[in-house]
């Protein structure tokens, strides 16, 4: 195995994990297409800071924060809209902005295009030690906010109508989201990102007893996807995305099928 | 605990430009057991969740122990919100994730926890002694989406007495439960309330199951109040009468009373 491919190996983990990770209480929460919805948005803000002459990082950061905190003016009992209606609506818009965007841009739109589908392969070793950094930020973050997380997931008018800093949480948690996802899609693309999100920690949900074991589950399912499928994909050459995508939902449907047969031990 | 007593002062609430929700003034004195009944879409939810902090009135106040808890703002308001014990319908919580019995009643002390604060072993101990007060004690480890409804509410219950509130709020606590369900609920809310004497507060559509401890019923009509009193007095009044537009009859059987149609 060509040296390189460890990078390769180390990046794909992290990745897994943080999707994992984030993915409880994203899917937890009923808004799994966040995911796609922010990838768009960091595509939208790469293009426009192309168009505007700025650091196009710089860009998918901006969009891709302000898209996920924006959430937060969808609450419970107030506003007559559900989160993965304002979700669509986010959704249409960033795609109504990166096509503008790019009706405008001069230059390659090769570095937009690459965000939907990433290249994990050309990791470097900088962008490695980014995500590595996030995904600790983001495990410190739940480690310090577990209790109210637990309870944002349980229900947020419960959370509100009790005193739980729910507002506070909440919005640091999109956040954050949004900083986790815009770092990720140059490396894994919105494509991998949506899957890793939904299918480890859809698995776990169903597979587990208890918040904790969940987070454990989910983290290991989201490192194991990206293993198993770099391990197809290189062993039978075949497009790493795609393996880990196919090994996402093949896990998912195990694990659907063990709780059946388990049911009765929940 | 401290019972906390409620000032609701010229509230409106409107949505798609009608007045959901109109009421002059209501005081709920510390200690109180009250009934909010009326016909569907009368605007009882709302008042709850009015009164709880969930629906900011487009006009009026409502004053938590000489506070307004839409003038106090962030962590203020987060403190007043600690009094409150939610119970809320079955729409509003995500009961398919696999939280234990343990998990979801220790949610409650974590309202009254500063951010950062965990859990020590003297909320544990209160999350235990009220897993128990509700009988489930065998069942802590349990998953809450594998109980059954009137379970789920028990649980439910004990999250909110963990949080040793000043008042408890009910929405509809027998809702899609059996007979049998309902009067352990019922039944159990009227032990807490007599041991514990904080002021509850209960959205209930069903006379009958109004605990004995409850002494005073709201009947509000399209968005107001139409009657306010004794709970003798109110059933049988002639405003619920008109809020239902049919002639009934109330009878007693065992202590509690029931609503007979007599036709429309």
């Amino acid at each position: 195995m060509d040296p390189f491919f460890y990078l390769v190996i180390y990046a794909g983990a992290i990745a897994g994990a943080s999707c994992g990770l984030l993915g409880v209480y994203i899917v937890g929460m009923r808004m799994p297409f966040i995911g796609t919805c922010i990838s768009h948005a960091a595509m939208a803000g790469t293009i426009w800071a192309s168009v505007l002459g700025i650091n196009p990082t710089a860009g998918a950061l901006v969009a891709s924060v302000a898209t996920a905190v924006s959430l937060t003016a969808i609450k419970p009992g107030k506003t007559k809209l559900d989160t993965n209606v304002g979700l669509a609506i986010l959704f249409s818009l960033m795609l109504g902005l990166t096509f503008l965007g790019m009706g405008l841009v001069t230059g390659s739109r090769s570095e937009v295009l690459s965000l939907l589908w990433g290249s994990i392969l050309y990791v470097q070793k900088e962008k490695a030690i980014v995500i590595t950094i996030f995904a600790l930020i983001l495990a410190v973050f739940v480690w310090l906010f577990n209790k109210e997380m637990k309870v944002l997931l349980f229900s947020r008018s419960m959370a509100q109508a009790t005193g739980v800093h729910s507002g506070f949480v909440y919005c640091s948690f999109l956040g954050l989201c949004g900083i986790i996802l815009a770092v990720n899609l140059p490396l894994i693309g919105g494509l991998m990102i949506f899957s890793l999100i939904t299918n480890p920690a859809a698995s776990a949900y169903q597979l587990c007893r208890g918040h904790r074991w969940v987070v454990i589950m989910s983290i290991t399912l989201g490192v194991a996807t990206t293993m198993i499928g770099f391990g197809i994909s290189y062993f039978f050459d075949l497009p790493t995305g795609a393996c880990i995508v196919i090994v996402s939902t093949m896990i998912f449907g195990a694990a659907v099928l063990y709780r059946r047969v388990i049911n009765s031990r929940d | 605990m401290k019972a906390v007593s409620l000032k609701i002062s010229q509230v409106q609430v409107a949505a798609g430009g009608r007045k959901i929700l109109d009421v002059g003034e209501l005081n709920i004195g510390s200690g109180e057991f009250i009934a909010i009944t009326g016909t569907n879409g009368a605007g009882k939810s709302t008042l709850m969740k009015v009164c709880c902090g969930l629906i900011k009135p487009n006009q009026g106040s409502v004053v938590f122990n000489d506070i307004d808890i839409y003038k106090a703002t962030g962590w203020r308001q987060s403190n007043l919100r600690k009094h409150i014990g939610y119970i809320p319908q079955s729409a509003e919580y995500n009961a398919e994730l696999p939280f234990t019995v343990s998990e979801v009643v220790a949610m409650g002390p974590t309202a009254s926890k500063p951010l950062l604060r965990r859990l020590n072993s003297n909320d544990r101990e209160t999350i235990d002694y009220w897993i128990g007060q509700v009988g489930l004690s065998d069942r802590k480890k349990q998953t809450f989406r594998s109980l059954s409804g009137g379970q789920q509410q028990k649980v439910l219950i004990a999250r909110a007495m963990a949080t040793e509130p000043g008042v408890l709020m009910f929405d509809e606590p027998c809702s899609n439960l059996d007979f049998n369900w309902k009067y352990q609920i019922t039944e159990m809310i009227d032990k807490l309330y007599q041991t514990n004497k904080m002021t509850v507060l209960m959205v209930c559509h069903e006379i009958n199951l109004l605990p004995q401890s409850c002494n005073r019923v709201i009947l509000l009509h399209d968005g107001k109040v139409v009657a306010d009193g004794d709970k003798e007095k109110v059933i049988n009044s002639q405003a619920i009468r008109d809020a239902y537009q049919c002639e009934m009859e109330t009878v007693k059987i065992g202590g509690r009373d029931y609503i007979i149609n007599k036709g429309i």
